[in-house]
């Protein structure tokens, strides 16, 4: 079976080169016939790694451990939504899934554009898809082969690091982040192949705008389930420690987010070309930086569950993409300027290109941040550590400007605003935003900092429902699709998760109490009794559990588990959740006799909505791919029914 | 419904902005202001020392013995009457200085702190600057003829 895997990879590196060299042959003799055949090589490179990934889901299922991978990532008692789940638990698994979701993509571009292959901007961007998928099988074929054999395969497999193996969501959520990680490959390839032809125009966003909204979504909700999934298995009541594997999860997020604004700006106004090619650049690219910071060892993370000699081939591969488009656009230089002005920053570009800055300073910021512990040592040895502090200091002011940005921007016309209009548009989003302050302030909220966003928050909330009564009023249920449809419901999504955070991160309150059987733990009007500790063996696993009644009510059971594999016993927390507190019970430790456990209990607000927020932000971003209204393809911007904005237009005239 | 007046909806506006800074003001007037006590003091030491063997995690959040015992020893410090900066010091000099979880405000660390904020006062900038040269071209493209065309079409509207 190895064989076969490891045919099929190289199969798949031969055909990625192979087409790479077809489609470059294709376009330098302009010969339509090769470009054409894009789609049949993308069936053969998707086909190969379908293969890999097969053969390596059977190994995994059938415990097959003459399989180096299924020997160090799988054992015999895992439950088989985990050996499915552990093609992705450790590196070379990962890239098999990367090279999938790559080749999948790739298939589905060239699929998509089938009728214009022999277009050059298409031709080119096939090209870029194959460069990249020909890196990705030649780590799969050298430094992350996944076929590796066992000379003596053991009985039973090491199984995966516990914190892996002990949550549904990490089924789901590696899987999303990955989605939205690699779709951002086909927006980048049309951005290079624009570049390269010369096309500069608005013609290749409109091409990709599909492509790219999907890809956000993805990352969103990839994001978000990692954030829970922390909450749910590491134990301290947490979703977000600035770590720095999420902190590489966010910063493509954060330009893909700027360049979802600042595309808008160039298909209305033929502006900010030569921006939006680098954000997506960056985009991109960050997505191959996080991969190599998460992948090397080069920082610690309490996520990094692989270590590896592919370090530098990453690092190569982002000084590569970083030279070629800037290097593109440099050479461009001439066609990419553009003539339009913004006439006022009190309208809808304005605003837009307001959001674009602050975006980006919060990716400066984190990126620094993260970077900067490496760059200090380089630099004079010393050892430091940039922690929460620093991130919360610094990107809380950039957070809640963004949120105020984001009630006022669709409030505001394109070009410029008179007082009045605005006066008028941000009524009722003003009274929602108030309503959501008076009722925070009688709960309980009181720092300044706190107060401002939850007004925020409630305005941009209140701004989006705006914008989709509107909208539906006119259109139906076609009011919430489109760009400008589920874009206010990601609005609307980003609000809640919002307003979840501020309420999280400004209260709470935690306790650590020994408690014996029959012992009561009072804590913010929440009572915790200890009814009962049980002890049971969960396959090879010692799992010591307690039984613990929130509220006389629901009865929860934290555990502690002991792997025989790895030497630190793993706490699984257990969450009573709620709209307005989750109550959050974690075991520390027992006694030496066993019979007291010390618990550790934090309740704390509104987490709930952190993870509703999100869904929402990825379900408006699929409502965001649907047209909101039939018409004719790819309208010229700028046309009076293009693109969006045409609630708000036509709302002035009529109000006029 | 009869649409509202201009003044009518100015006063609805000064009738929300008085409700909003009422709550803001009744916000801030209950917030507890009395002196910090030793709990809170504590509470803020430990969420910015970080375990030394977890990885990210500071000791407030961290469930690693090591950091069981640190937050043992910072409740005691602050009992004892310890500055936050001599809990600290002692904890740098126990540990590493990686301990800390707020970067440094003086030597090489610092530029953490004040690179971002450069940046953005110097981008900040160079908009103010563009949206103004923008502004005047906006000017310069709209003649004495087109005002006429605009103001006379408000009038007859």
């Amino acid at each position: 079976m190895q064989t076969l895997g490891s045919i099929a990879l190289l199969a798949g590196f031969a055909a990625s080169v192979m087409a790479a060299m077809n489609v470059a042959t294709g376009l330098a003799l302009k010969e339509a016939a090769l470009l054409k055949m894009s789609l049949r090589w993308s069936a053969i490179i998707l086909a190969s790694i379908v293969i890999t990934a097969a053969i390596l889901e059977i190994a995994l299922l059938r415990n097959d451990f003459s399989f180096e991978y299924v020997a160090n990532n799988s054992n015999i008692a895992l439950p088989v939504v985990f050996k499915i789940a552990a093609l992705w638990a450790s590196l070379e698994g990962s890239i098999v899934l990367w090279a999938l979701i790559l080749s999948g993509y790739i298939f589905a571009t060239a699929f998509r554009f089938r009728d214009r292959l022999d277009d050059r901007l298409v031709g080119f961007a096939m090209l870029t898809l194959f460069v990249v998928s020909a890196f990705f099988f030649f780590l799969l074929i050298g430094e992350a082969n996944p076929m590796g054999t066992m000379a003596r395969p053991p009985l039973d497999g090491a199984g995966p690091n516990p914190l892996l193996q002990n949550h549904p969501l990490m089924a789901v959520h590696p899987v999303m982040l990955y989605l939205g990680y690699v779709g951002f490959t086909v927006p980048f390839a049309f951005a290079i192949g624009a570049l390269a032809t010369g096309r500069v125009g608005e013609g290749w966003l409109l091409l990709t705008r599909p492509w790219t909204v999907a890809a956000w979504g993805f990352l969103t909700v990839g994001v978000v389930l990692g954030a829970w999934w922390s909450y749910e298995v590491l134990g301290w009541g947490g979703y977000w420690a600035w770590d720095p594997v999420e902190n590489v999860s966010l910063l493509p997020w954060l330009t893909a987010t700027a360049y979802l604004h600042s595309v808008v700006v160039q298909e209305r106004r033929g502006m900010l070309r030569v921006w939006n090619l680098s954000l997506i650049t960056a985009t991109f690219g960050l997505t191959i930086l996080g991969t190599f910071i998460t992948r090397s060892g080069v920082l610690d993370s309490v996520h990094e569950f692989s270590n590896s000699s592919l370090g530098p081939l990453l690092l190569g591969a982002f000084a590569v993409i970083v030279v070629v488009s800037f290097g593109l656009i440099a050479w461009r230089a001439e066609m990419l300027r553009t003539v339009g002005i913004i006439e006022s920053p009190v309208s809808r570009e304005g605003s837009f290109v307001g959001n674009n800055l602050l975006l980006t300073a919060f990716a400066f910021v984190v990126l620094l941040g993260t970077m900067f512990p490496l760059l200090v040592e380089a630099i004079n040895g010393d050892q430091l550590s940039v922690g929460s502090p620093y991130f919360d200091r610094l990107t809380a002011p950039i957070g809640l400007m963004l949120l105020f940005l984001m009630g006022v921007s669709p409030l505001l016309p394109w070009r410029r605003t008179d007082p009045e209009t605005l006066r008028d548009r941000a009524f009722w989003p003003g009274v929602f935003a108030v309503t959501v302050l008076v009722v925070s302030v009688s709960l309980g909220a009181d720092s300044l900092y706190e107060m401002l966003g939850f007004l925020a928050a409630g305005f941009a909330a209140g701004a989006s429902i705006r914008h989709v009564v509107l909208a539906s009023r006119r259109q139906g249920w076609r009011g919430v699709t489109g760009r400008s449809g589920g874009g206010m419901i990601a609005h609307l999504g980003l609000s809640v998760l919002a307003l979840g955070l501020i309420a999280s991160s400004a209260h709470g309150t935690e306790i650590e109490a020994r408690l014996a059987p029959g012992d009561t733990v009072e804590i913010s009007g929440h009572t915790i009794t200890f009814i009962e500790r049980i002890d049971y063996f969960d396959g090879d696993n010692a799992v010591i559990e307690i039984a613990v009644l929130v509220d006389n009510d629901e009865i929860h059971k934290p555990a502690i588990t002991t792997f025989p594999n790895f030497g630190r016993p793993i706490g699984t927390p257990s969450v009573a959740t709620g709209w307005r507190e989750d109550v959050y019970i974690n075991i520390l430790d027992f006694s030496d006799d066993g019979s007291e456990a010390l618990v550790r209990v934090i309740v704390r607000p509104m987490i709930t909505w952190i993870w509703t927020g999100g869904l929402l932000m990825g379900f408006g971003s699929l409502l965001a791919i649907i047209p909101s209204r039939k018409r004719r393809p790819e309208v010229p911007s700028g046309s009076a029914d293009s693109v969006d904005g045409d609630a708000e237009t036509s709302e002035t005239l009529v109000g006029a | 419904m009869r649409p509202l007046t201009d003044s009518q909806r100015n006063l609805s506006w000064m009738v929300l902005l008085a409700v909003m800074i009422m709550a803001i003001a009744y916000g801030v007037i209950s917030a507890d202001t009395g002196p910090r006590t030793e709990a809170e003091r504590a509470f803020d030491i430990k969420e910015t020392i970080l375990c030394p063997v977890c990885d990210g995690q500071n000791v407030l959040e961290s469930n690693a013995p090591i950091a069981a015992s640190i937050r043992v020893f910072i409740d005691e410090a602050v009992a004892e009457g310890d500055t936050d900066d001599e809990i600290r010091r002692q904890l740098v000099d126990k540990y590493d200085e990686d301990i800390n979880a707020k970067p440094p405000a003086t030597g090489l660390g610092s530029l953490v702190w004040t690179l971002p904020v450069a940046g953005l006062i110097a981008v900040v900038g160079s908009l103010v600057f563009s949206f103004r040269r923008w502004s005047l071209a906006a000017e310069k493209n709209v003649s004495g003829a087109d005002r006429e065309l605009v103001a006379k079409a408000r009038v007859d509207q």
